[in-house]
């Protein structure tokens, strides 16, 4: 469904992806592990444009669109169809819960505004939040706005959702509030490309587990074979430092 | 100066000092409408660090903001004809470049002056507003107009809006500098009006009195503006 080939990315001097290329399929859940400074994020933003990559392919279905130079039209055409979810979650501060759904909606898709609506409510009903349509971002917790955010990429119906790190800038109290909401939308066979320091739902919810490190893929494998079995030192080292000491017994 | 104070003249002049009052405001809402729009994408060149234009509003902003407006009007007033003269024979238009009235340099002087005080504004308006917020409507489909236009836009606005407030007071104020180039504004009326038997005092009471109710009337909008805009930021972050 989606195939990212050979992307190169610096920032200057500083080479932040060597050529990292990956497959997605349709209903997949592939999660991204690695140490800060792997070139996870940067390669997700690539993906959504909202970064340019300084060589690369992606292919969605049978589209062959450069990430270096693709056009507005192809760029708008990839967003209608790969939402993105926030670390900071973006949420519009000016719109209500309901709007931040709706406005992708109605202004980006042309949805009459009636029917928009219904889908924003359907949206936030699903994440928990059906007491909040009228709520403004600041008047709710970081777990509900990141739940906003994720409704706001679900309504859309994209075929890939991506998470930057959704879970990161919470405070450990709502940290399992939006794991949850993102473990249902993944049941219910949403293809989702997940950069995240969970181990607990890299371990549950992905079938595909890919370690980066300095700025290409180290190993990638189901999460039973990266957790129980690494093959690369690398890959070893990190999960050493992240998981508690006996955790790689019980998977 | 007048021996009297003389009521009459106070209230009569008053009048004729509030008569002026559509032409301080036309100068003031035309300057607006340029130094709006051109004040936020100047500032928007110099935060994105667009080569050249963000040099040049610097620059730009530094000479207007380094002058004063009177010497603004003076070299705006002495030139701008002088170059029309020329400009007129060259292609043989026959016009008579002195009768062209006054409010039109007043619109060049003011419009130039406020957008260079809203570049400032505006510049550090926009920076309050994540960055974060553009790339979500970006993800979302929306266009780079649409995202403005809908999200940056409104924002940028509440938090710039005391900031427009004060550069519109002192623009109303300045227009009093009009009197320098013959514009029949507030300030020029009434002490033409003075002229005849020097009541100044009066004069001066009038103006002094016009401006503060027309400056107060122009706050107590914007407050209440700013209070409609504001809604969503009515509970605390």
């Amino acid at each position: 469904m989606l195939e990212i080939k050979d992307v190169h990315k610096s920032f200057g001097k500083n080479e932040i992806l060597k050529g990292v290329s990956l497959k997605i399929d349709k209903g997949d859940v592939v999660v991204i592990l690695g140490p800060s400074g792997s070139g996870k994020t940067t390669l997700l933003r690539i993906i959504n444009f909202l970064e340019r990559a300084d060589k690369g392919h992606a292919i969605f279905d049978d589209t062959d669109v450069n990430l270096k130079t693709a056009s507005k039209k192809q760029i708008h055409r990839i967003r209608q169809k790969v939402a993105f979810i926030f670390q900071n979650y973006n949420l519009f501060h000016n719109k209500t819960a309901l709007e931040n759904v709706t406005e992708g909606l109605i202004i980006g898709r042309k949805v009459p505004k009636k029917e928009a609506v219904e889908m924003g409510k359907n949206a936030l009903d699903k994440v928990g939040l059906s007491e909040k349509y009228h709520a403004y971002p600041s008047e709710l917790s970081g777990g509900q706005q990141q739940r906003v955010g994720i409704a706001r990429a679900v309504a859309l119906n994209p075929d890939i959702i991506l998470f930057d790190e959704p879970t990161s800038a919470l405070d450990p109290e709502w940290v399992g509030e939006v794991l949850n909401v993102m473990k249902t939308i993944a049941k219910e066979g949403t293809t989702m490309l997940v950069v995240t320091h969970e181990m607990s739902f890299a371990k549950d919810v992905a079938n595909k587990v890919i370690f980066m490190d300095g700025g290409v893929i180290v190993e990638e494998g189901t999460p039973k074979g990266i957790f129980t079995n690494p093959k690369e030192d690398r890959t070893r080292q990190f999960l050493r430092r992240v998981l508690p000491e006996d955790y790689m017994v019980y998977i | 100066m007048s021996e009297t104070f003389d009521i009459h003249f106070l209230i009569q002049t008053f009048f004729v000092a509030l008569s002026g009052v559509p032409t301080a405001l036309i100068v003031t809402i035309v300057s607006l409408i340029v130094a709006l729009p051109l004040g936020f994408l100047l500032a928007l060149t110099r935060i994105n660090r667009i080569p050249v234009l963000q040099w040049f509003s610097q620059v730009y902003v530094s000479f207007i903001r380094g002058t004063p407006v009177i010497v603004q009007i003076f070299i705006v007033y002495s030139s701008v004809p002088l170059f029309l003269t020329s400009l007129f024979k060259f292609y043989h238009v026959s016009v008579d470049v002195y009768k062209i009235n006054p409010i039109w340099y007043a619109f060049i002087v003011f419009g130039l002056n406020s957008t260079a005080l809203m570049i400032e504004v505006f510049r550090s308006a926009i920076s309050t507003v994540s960055k974060g917020q553009l790339e979500a409507a970006y993800s979302v489909g929306l266009t780079n107009l649409q995202a403005f236009r809908r999200i940056i836009i409104p924002q940028t606005l509440v938090v710039a809006l005391p900031n427009i407030c004060t550069v519109t007071i002192n623009l109303i104020k300045a227009t009093s500098l009009g009197y320098a180039m013959s514009l029949q504004e507030i300030t020029l009326k009434a002490k033409v009006a003075a002229n005849a038997n020097y009541n100044y005092v009066e004069a001066y009471i009038d103006i002094f009195l016009v401006y503060l109710m027309l400056c107060s009337l122009v706050e107590y909008l914007f407050k209440r503006y700013e209070k409609h805009l504001r809604k969503y930021k009515t509970v605390a972050a």
